[in-house]
Order: structure tokens, then C-alpha cells, then sequence
């Protein structure tokens, strides 16, 4: 059963097409995450499921219904930039976009989200005297008080600490025992890789990887060295076989060439320095989107 | 409750609940009444310095009158009679003989002593000043001082100039003087309104005498009752669309509601803030005028005129607002379109008093018939006590009803497309564009 479903949709800008021919399928109950360079299309793409723009051509359907012209109640949405109004208590916030949502009194969920991210004390406060980190958080219970059986979160993590990022992910994971579909866009890779049953690549309009983070990884192959040497990314040069070198200071990875094998790479290595340590792996999510989105594959494409 | 009841709601209580809000709502009477006040307290706070006038006078036949009128003036009015204080300056005229030879020169020299401050002014008289009609040029009396064209002195000289003037002509035509106060007795006629018949025991009852303070004061008070009104209820919403926008509240907001029913719910809230404020002035009104015993010159049938016109105009100019505030991007363009949003809503300030003057004007009739303009104008005219045609508060009624209908409906669409359009600029042909398209 599908949540959502896009299919050939076409959004553009006055000259500017913002995305292009996109088809994409969000089963029910996944976390889907939507990586891509600023500027891609992910959140119009976004704001199209929410119905707050409508696609040039092409359609899009929610719980199996096109919504064409209206909102949804049953979908919840956390825009990229915070849009809470700054004089109003963040109880009061929270049960005016809850109950908006849903229709009904949301005063107990409000105190029980309120509760659970450890912001009772700032209940009967303005929402202007929050941190950044805890409107955030308010942000989000905003979107999740209703019960929405589709949640969509654009850039859920930004400008939270790593224990806040972690009460959030737990709090978005919880939602997806319980049945709920959660759309997420992100720039942090890590946190795609990790929380997100599907990865769906955005890249000037146009979809370039959707499918399961396995999956994706096996397109690329294991094609690639984490390696730490004695004299760091210094001993690689002129090596033959090896593509690119992405240097982390303690650790390096190397790209493989294609039809190149890997232990002919590391025999190399080996002969020239002391290997501390070695991995055949397949390429990270970053490394993916870099090969896609960076400077690199702006030069190929340009030629 | 509906969403857009919601949205209401929440403008409603956001608002009213502030206490620039309730402040406002109980400081503007009295600063109005203040100002009256201070107004009243200073209204006889004059200079009382004594003025010396030099008088040129080449006619020879006025400056004793002068001298005399000023000695009448001083007894009279110079002192309280109750408690002795002096409450107006004495006026004491200084005869100075016409130079024949270098007029210039005489006149640099009394303006020296008016900049030395040893004259307050001086005066020169024309030769001809008895027969004017026969040569102009010479018959004209120059007053000059730092601040001759408002200043009292001049004023009060023309009346014992022109009287000694007059009582010299009528004796030159034989006329006794002792018939000259009968000859210019001045009767002003008395204002008073139509006569009718009372409703109650079906007799003529006589006509009340009018004046010009309870003429003039009911039609500018409803007028600037609906001005405030909305001011309060449909201008704040250029802004507030424009914080929500810029605060990516709008956004959010879109993920609920439909952009038509959130922009409702913002007019309704506006409506219901301007319908709050309106009723607390009218029956703190109400009881003043009762209690001052003025209300007979209050226009209560008009009341229901008003609230109509003020739902209908605060959902008229609030959808324009609301419309333009979805266009801009920040404060700084707000701020620019703030004056031409305005417009509709400062004009009929400005032309208040012609319409007062002459209510049944074809100036007045039809521009309280040009819907923007309705709600104020014809409401100026209605709380006159010249009126309107029955029909004319109708047409103008539908009118706004019509526009009103329609500056939502556009307003729905501009404001659908500019509060997602982040980074364009508002100008007239995107408006316009959106407001076409959708």
C-alpha cells in the first residue's frame, strides 16, 4: 500500500524548472528520505505532496486520493524555516495548529508532547524567548499533536545539539512503529543512511537514486578503500587503479577504478608504507552524493 | 468550530488581548478629551504685553478716532472686571507725522523700532482713504509688522477705521450721526432646522434652533469613529500577512488551512476587532452624549448605517492589505506599499468638509456613491443634518457589497500565490498578474 504516489510531475518557476518528469512511491509506513543539493527540488516536491503547490502536469496522490485544490488533515508538515508566531504561549501554539489540524480539543497530547521532549517548563512561555533548538522542538510537535498519518519533516535536525537530534529521531522512529509514514528531508547523510527505509536523490529535478540504502550501494560496488596508513594520503600518489582520494585526516578512502581490483591497489600500498588498517567496502551515502552532486560530476557533465 | 473560525479566533484574541490593545481602547477618549481639555484651558492664554502702534496718517481724519477707540478698547476689555487681573494687552496708538520729503525712509526707521521692539507695528494710511472708489492706489491703509497677516492688532484696527470712515461719508451725504448705529445694525439670521409634525400628538412642533458645533461635530465624529475602526481592523493586516509570510508561519499555516480560508479567518478576526472597539466607543458615546445632555444632535438612526458599512469596509480595505502584504518579502516593502494602500481610506479625509458643507452636492453624491469611499462619505452625509435621498444609502450599500465580494476574491488569489512567493518583488504587474491567474 502506498502513501504516496508521484507520477511524471512537472514543476517550474517562470523559466526555471524546479522539478522535472518526477515519479517517486512512498510505501505506507516507511521513513523516505529526500537527499539533494540546495536548490534541487526537494522542497518543492515537498510542498507539492502537501498541496500548497500545485504540479505544472503530472499527479500526485495521497492515501490513494489526488487532493487537488485542498489541504489534508491527514498529513502532518514541518517546513524547512520555523513558522511559529512568536507572541503566542507555546501551549497555546501548539493546541492552535493541533487543533486546526485535527479538528478537536489537543490540549492532553500538547502536554504529553510537551512532557516527552522536556518542554513543560516553557509551556506558559512565549514562543520568542525559545532557543533556536527548542522552537525546533516545538516546531515539531506542531507537526506531529494532530496524529497525521503522513508526516513530512524539511530538515528536521537543523540547529539541534546531538541530544535533542537524538529525542527527535527517537521521537520520528517511534511514529514509525505505530504506522505512521514519515518523509524526511536531509543534508545530514549520516542520519539518512541510518534512520530512512528508503533514499530517494533529487539532483536539478530530476530523481538520480531512489531505493533502499543496500541497494543503492550495490549499483556503485565495493569500490572503495578506508584505509589508514603511516604516511597518510601522501603514500597514494601515482598509484595506478585509484580514482579518487577522499582524505579525513587519520583515515583516507579510496575509490577504486572500475575493472580494477582492489587488493592489486592495496599490494601497492603496502609495498610503499605501513598499513594499519584496511576495509573493502562499498561507497557511503556522502560518497554517492558527491559523485552525483559535486564539483567532479558538474565538470563531466559539463562536457 | 470551522477552521476559519479557528484562524478567526486566534486574530481575535491575539490582538485584543495585547495591551497596546486595551490601552489604546482607553487612551485615545482621553487624550480626545485631553486635548479638549488643554484646548479649553488655553484658549484664553494671550500675550498681555501693552502694543504701541504708530500711525502714519496722510488722510489727517482718522488717527484721532484711533487714538480714542484704542482709550474705549483699553477701559473696556484690558482688565477682569471681577478680579482686577489683566487679561488682554492695551493698545496705545502713536501719532507720527507723514514725512513728505523720503516715505522710505520714514518706514525703515518705524520698522527698526518694531525690530527694537519699541512699536509692535505701524500703520500708514492713504490719503484717499474717504472716497476709495475714486483713485485705489491712494485709498489704501498698509499695516506692517513681523507677523502682520495674523495678527490680532490688524484685525481689530479695521473696525474703528472703517466706522470712522463710514460715519465721515454719511455725514458728507447729510446724514445725522445719531442715525448711524440704526442705519448699521447687523441682524444675523438664526440657524434653525425644518419644522414638523410630532409624531406623538400629530401637532407642528416648532423647529429647533441649530448651531454650527452640533452641525458639524456628529458627521466628522462618525466619520472619524469609522476611520480609527479601521485603521485598527483591516490596515494592521498589510503587516501581519507579511510577518507570517516572512516568519514562514504562511507556510505552515497552508498545510491546514485552504490560503482563501486562512485569509477569511484574518479579515473576520479584523472585523471582530474593529466590531469590539466600535461598540465600546459607541456606548461610552452614547452615555456621554446623554449625559452631557447633547444628544439631540447625535444621529442614532444612522448607528446601524455604520456597523454595515464598517463590516462591509473592514473586509474591503483587509483584503486589499492582506493581499499586498502577501506580495512583500520584508518590512522595508511593506513599508512602501503602506501609502498606496492607504489611499482608499485617507481621500475621503480629506474632502470631509466640502462633502459636510454641501452634502446633496453632485460632488458629494458621487463620490459617497464610489464604493471605496462609501462606507465614509455616505455615512458623513447620512450623520448630517441635510441627509440623504432614501435610495442613495442603498445603491451605495450594494455597491460596496459588490466590490467587497470582489476585492476578496481577487485579494484570495494574490494572496494564495505571493505568500509562497519568496524573493519577488511586489510590483503592480506581479500583483496583477496573480490576481489574473491565480
Amino acid at each position: 500500500m502506498k502513501t504516496v504516489v508521484i507520477d511524471e510531475v512537472t514543476k517550474t518557476f517562470g523559466t526555471h524548472t524546479a522539478v522535472d518528469g518526477l515519479s517517486l512511491e512512498v510505501p505506507r509506513g516507511s521513513v523516505y528520505g529526500f537527499i539533494g543539493p540546495n536548490g534541487s527540488g526537494k522542497t518543492t516536491t515537498l510542498r507539492m505532496i502537501m498541496n500548497i503547490l500545485y504540479p505544472d502536469s503530472g499527479t500526485i496522490q495521497v492515501f490513494g486520493e489526488q487532493l487537488v485544490g485542498a489541504c489534508t488533515d491527514r498529513i502532518g508538515y514541518l517546513p524547512e524555516e520555523r513558522g511559529l508566531y512568536k507572541k503566542m504561549k507555546v501551549r497555546e501554539v501548539l493546541e492552535f495548529y493541533g487543533g486546526l489540524k485535527s479538528g478537536r480539543d489537543v490540549r492532553k497530547e500538547v502536554g504529553r508532547w510537551l512532557e516527552r521532549l522536556d518542554l513543560l517548563e516553557w509551556a506558559d512561555k512565549k514562543v520568542d524567548v525559545l532557543s533556536k533548538g527548542m522552537s525546533q522542538k516545538v516546531q515539531f510537535i506542531a507537526t506531529v499533536v494532530s496524529h497525521p498519518e503522513l508526516v513530512i519533516l524539511d530538515e528536521p535536525f537543523t540547529g539541534l545539539d546531538p541530544v535533542n537530534a537524538d529525542v527527535i529521531r527517537e521521537a520520528v522512529l517511534s511514529l514509525r512503529e505505530k504506522g505512521t509514514t514519515v518523509i524526511l528531508s536531509t543534508h545530514d547523510m549520516g542520519v539518512a543512511e541510518k534512520m530512512c527505509d528508503f533514499i530517494f536523490m533529487i539532483f536539478r529535478g530530476k530523481k538520480v537514486l531512489d531505493g533502499t540504502l543496500a541497494a543503492i550501494q550495490d549499483r556503485y560496488g565495493s569500490d572503495t578503500i578506508r584505509i589508514r596508513t603511516e604516511n597518510g594520503a601522501s603514500a597514494f600518489s601515482g598509484i595506478d587503479g585509484v580514482e579518487k582520494v577522499n582524505d579525513f585526516g587519520q583515515l583516507q578512502e579510496l575509490r577504486v577504478t572500475r575493472d580494477v581490483d582492489p587488493q592489486l591497489v592495496v599490494s601497492q600500498i603496502m609495498a610503499r608504507t605501513r598499513v594499519s588498517s584496511f576495509e573493502l567496502t562499498r561507497p557511503s551515502l556522502h560518497d554517492i552524493f558527491v559523485r552525483i552532486a559535486g564539483p567532479e560530476a558538474e565538470e563531466s557533465s559539463d562536457e | 468550530m470551522s477552521k476559519v473560525l479557528k484562524v478567526a479566533w486566534r486574530e481575535y484574541k491575539s490582538t485584543v488581548r495585547t495591551k497596546g490593545f486595551v490601552i489604546g481602547l482607553v487612551v485615545a477618549p482621553v487624550l480626545m478629551s485631553a486635548s479638549g481639555i488643554v484646548m479649553a484651558l488655553t484658549k484664553d492664554r494671550i500675550d498681555t504685553t501693552d502694543k504701541t502702534i504708530a500711525v502714519i496718517d496722510r488722510s489727517g481724519m482718522l488717527v484721532e478716532a484711533l487714538c480714542s477707540a484704542a482709550e474705549r478698547r483699553n477701559a473696556a476689555t484690558v482688565f477682569d472686571e471681577k478680579n482686577g487681573e489683566k487679561v488682554r494687552p492695551a493698545y496705545t496708538i502713536e501719532t507720527v507725522a507723514p514725512s513728505e520729503t523720503n516715505p522710505d525712509a520714514q518706514r525703515l526707521v518705524l520698522s527698526n523700532r518694531v525690530r527694537d521692539r519699541q512699536l509692535h507695528a505701524f500703520l500708514e494710511i492713504g490719503p484717499g482713504v474717504l472716497h476709495p472708489r475714486t483713485d485705489r492706489e491712494s485709498a489704501r491703509i498698509l499695516y506692517y509688522g513681523e507677523n502682520a497677516a495674523i495678527d490680532d492688532v490688524r484685525g481689530w484696527l479695521g473696525g474703528p477705521l472703517n466706522e470712522t470712515l463710514r460715519r465721515l461719508r454719511l455725514s458728507d451725504a447729510g446724514i445725522a450721526d445719531e442715525a448711524v448705529p440704526d442705519l448699521f445694525d447687523y441682524i444675523s439670521p438664526e440657524p434653525h432646522g425644518l419644522v414638523s409634525i410630532d409624531a406623538e400628538t400629530g401637532e407642528i412642533s416648532a423647529a429647533e434652533r441649530s448651531n454650527e458645533l452640533g452641525t458639524i461635530l456628529p458627521p466628522i465624529a462618525m466619520l472619524m469613529l469609522m476611520f480609527v475602526m479601521i485603521m485598527m481592523g483591516a490596515v494592521p493586516q498589510l503587516n501581519s500577512v507579511m510577518e507570517e509570510k516572512s516568519q514562514r508561519i504562511a507556510e505552515v499555516m497552508l498545510g491546514s488551512v485552504k490560503p482563501f480560508e486562512f485569509m477569511m479567518g484574518k479579515l473576520i478576526g479584523g472585523v471582530s476587532v474593529s466590531l469590539t472597539a466600535a461598540i465600546f466607543y459607541v456606548a461610552l458615546g452614547t452615555w456621554a452624549v446623554r449625559h452631557y445632555d447633547v444628544a439631540q444632535y447625535v444621529p442614532f438612526d444612522v448607528l446601524p448605517w455604520f456597523f454595515v458599512y464598517l463590516i462591509s469596509a473592514v473586509f474591503m480595505v483587509g483584503a486589499l492589505q492582506a493581499a499586498l502584504g502577501s506580495a512583500c518579502n520584508d518590512a522595508s516593502e511593506a513599508q512602501s506599499l503602506a501609502f498606496p494602500a492607504m489611499l482608499p481610506v485617507m481621500i475621503p479625509m480629506f474632502v470631509m468638509m466640502p462633502v459636510i458643507m454641501a452634502p446633496q452636492s453632485t460632488f458629494a453624491t458621487s463620490l459617497s456613491l464610489f464604493p471605496l469611499f462609501t462606507p465614509f462619505l455616505m455615512l458623513l452625509r447620512q450623520s448630517s443634518a441635510v441627509g440623504v435621498p432614501v435610495w442613495q444609502p442603498w445603491v451605495g450599500l450594494a455597491g460596496v457589497l459588490v466590490t467587497t465580494l470582489l476585492f476578496v476574491w481577487v485579494g484570495g488569489r494574490v494572496f494564495r500565490v505571493g505568500l509562497l512567493m519568496q524573493g519577488t518583488p511586489p510590483k503592480f504587474g506581479n500583483i496583477l498578474r496573480w490576481a489574473v491567474r491565480g
